[in-house]
């Protein structure tokens, strides 16, 4: 496969948290505009893997590479890799008291812009398009002037990380279990917002423990994590004979599914 | 005794001027004085190390320095170059006198246990005394600079006497540069419904000593309001002293410190309710990174007498490293049985976790931290009476506050 047309390239990457190995040879290549889905019991790595492209401290990566457009991303910081373009909607978003939400997504998005080259925009230019974004997420507009995620419901968060996501354009985004704690019309809105920005450009890596957020999200490819590695790999089939099968065959054939990766 | 006091003293007993008889007296009270070591409640988390190593000197000629402009504020001016007078306003308003000569007010305010406050007493070369008059409003604030030299030794000493109903805002500035030494003490009387707005900045940081203290005496209906903001140093001491003396007299201090690297601010603040119906409110926070220390000790007394006394006093800290310090401690001295009375001291972690979901959507860290952490400092700047000079300040605040790291 030639490197020039990979977006993100993950090779036999190993990471530990408190020297515990976590990854453990993990390879992944996506293309731009493919939607590849991460699935895998829980303990199999998923959110590391996360928070490992993302950056954040304690996340030791002991070998391998990751690049992201050609560049080395784990040389890095956490804000160098958001402003090239990676963005992480987290699982657990952090509750923020006393900074406000739109201070916050302007910040953000200035930031984004400056890496880009691009003018900052005006507070007014900035608050129709947050409002905007609230509209597509169907969160209501009061939610900017409240501190960042501060006494938000699951689902509220869930939204405003999507919502940071329209309003970033990042290249490659990483949805850590948006599905968890959602009902059906939430996760519903959150699919939607997440299938408005899919483009040619644009990659997604949908990190879930369950099938049901594929339906909403149709995938390219479907990989299974355990252990720290991908041990199978395959296209959206896959998650509906995961959802047949559980994760269960894991533990009594993994060295035939080692050979097939 | 250190080396270091015996040259104070021995270079005290050289001064001769219209001051003498209080300079004799502390210079007696300095003989018999204890150096402090670690077993000195007052200094036992400030090491006197600095001074001890201080190669500071007395010099015979000062280069020129200016103190720092401020767009949009015109002060009158009141500047010391290494403890030396060199300049006043050249006019002077209504109602307000400088002067340079024996005052009843020398030591009277600054409690004698102040062990530099001796030391000050006995070599601050010149003494400037400002007295406002009775009903005078003096619109435009002064500033009292004081500023050292490299390598330089100075103490500046000021008397500021408002009169009854009086009104006027003062200034103490700071500027230090690399091996200087200095104490700057300042006395204040507050008359009868006067009232006093004060600000004293030292914002910078460095391997210098600075020492010093601001000294209130509240009478009946005085009112004061007082900010600080300190950087650290090698060694960087406040004392603070608000003595009501006269009923229903009312004092607000808001203090803050930003400290980084290994540098030390030590904030004593302490209040005497001598009288009843007084009331107090002191807000002191602070932000301490790398290896820095901070040390506050706020102290209420309320004597006896002092019925219906409101005071509180409220400590925030928040640590950015593993290896800074905050040392606070309140102290509490109730003899009256009817006050309202309220303390309490915090110390917080930096929210790493915060930190990084803010990195994460590619904010730096120095953004990240301002804007997770700075408010409470804000908070105190917003309340500052004179929005030019918060204005001034707030960035000097929010670019420190961004260079410290957090580890």
């Amino acid at each position: 496969m030639s490197n020039s047309n990979v977006l993100l390239s993950i090779k036999d990457l190993h990471a530990s948290v408190e020297e515990k190995n976590i990854l453990k040879g993990l390879n992944l290549e996506i293309k731009p505009g493919e939607v590849h889905a991460i699935m895998g019991p829980n303990g199999a790595g998923k959110s590391t893997t996360g928070y490992v492209l993302s950056g954040r401290d304690g996340y030791e990566v002991n070998s391998g590479s990751v690049t992201l457009d050609g560049e080395d991303l784990l040389e890095m910081d956490v804000e160098e890799r958001a402003r090239a373009g990676l963005f992480l909607a987290f699982q657990y978003p952090v509750e923020i008291p006393g900074v406000s939400n739109l201070e916050f997504l302007k910040a953000s998005v200035d930031a984004q812009r400056e890496a880009r080259g691009q003018e900052a925009l005006t507070s007014a230019e900035f608050l129709k398009l947050a409002k905007e974004a609230c509209k597509q997420v169907n969160l209501p507009v009061s939610f900017l002037k409240r501190g960042v995620n501060e006494g938000f419901s699951g689902g509220e968060k869930k939204r405003n990380e999507i919502m940071q996501m329209i309003l970033l354009q990042p290249k490659v985004c990483i949805l850590d279990e948006t599905d968890s704690g959602l009902d059906i019309d939430a996760m519903q809105v959150v699919a939607e917002g997440v299938n408005s920005q899919r483009s040619p450009e644009r990659s997604f890596i949908v990190v879930t423990h369950y099938q049901r957020l594929l339906d909403y999200i149709k995938p390219d490819f479907v990989h299974v994590l355990a252990d720290g590695k991908i041990v199978k790999s395959g296209d959206a089939s896959l998650a509906k004979e995961l959802e047949e099968q559980g994760y269960a065959w894991l533990q009594t054939e993994p060295r035939e599914d080692e050979l097939e990766d | 005794m250190s080396e270091w006091l015996q040259g104070a003293i021995a270079r005290g007993q050289q001064v001769q001027d219209g001051f003498s008889d209080q300079r004799a007296a502390s210079l007696a009270l300095l003989q018999e004085i204890k150096w402090p070591n670690r077993k000195t409640e007052a200094w036992r988390y400030t090491p006197l190390r600095a001074v001890e190593r201080s190669s500071a000197q007395i010099k015979e000629l000062s280069p020129e320095l200016e103190p720092v402009s401020i767009a949009d504020l015109q002060f009158l001016e009141l500047v010391f170059v290494d403890g030396v007078l060199v300049s006043l306003p050249e006019e002077l308003p209504d109602g307000l006198v400088i002067e340079m000569q024996e005052s009843s007010l020398f030591g009277t305010i600054k409690p004698e246990r102040h062990i530099f406050g001796l030391v000050n007493d006995v070599l601050a070369a010149d003494v400037a005394v400002v007295r406002v008059a009775a009903g005078a409003v003096i619109e435009q604030p002064l500033r009292i600079s004081n500023l050292m030299s490299e390598g330089a030794e100075g103490h500046i000493r000021v008397l500021v006497d408002v009169a009854q109903n009086a009104k006027v805002t003062v200034y103490e500035h700071a500027e230090s540069q690399s091996g200087s030494l200095t104490t700057a003490y300042t006395e204040f009387r507050i008359g009868a419904d006067a009232t006093l707005e004060h600000y004293r900045f030292a914002l910078q940081s460095g391997n210098q000593v600075s020492i010093g203290g601001s000294h209130f005496c509240l009478l009946e209906r005085a009112q004061l309001n007082s900010t600080i903001i300190g950087f650290g140093s090698d060694l960087q001491r406040l004392d603070t002293d608000i003595i009501h003396r006269g009923e229903k007299a009312d004092a607000k201090l808001n203090a803050i410190y930003l400290l980084d690297g290994q540098e030390l601010f030590d904030l004593h603040a302490n209040v005497e309710h001598e009288v009843p119906n007084c009331t107090t409110e002191e807000n002191v926070r602070g932000i301490a990174a790398d290896r820095s220390r901070a040390v506050f000790n706020g102290r209420i007394h309320i004597h006896r007498d002092a019925q219906k006394t409101l005071a509180e006093l409220n400590n925030r800290n928040l640590l950015m490293s593993d290896k800074a310090e905050i040392n606070t401690k309140p102290e509490l001295e109730i003899y009256a049985d009817d006050v309202r009375c309220a303390h309490g001291a915090t110390v917080a972690e930096i929210d790493k976790k915060a930190l990084y979901y803010l990195r994460s959507r590619g904010l730096t860290k120095g953004q990240a931290q301002v804007m997770l952490n700075f408010g409470f400092i804000n908070e105190l700047i917003d309340q500052m009476p004179n929005p030019t000079l918060a204005e001034w300040v707030r960035p000097i605040i929010r670019e420190r506050f961004a260079q410290m790291e957090v580890k």
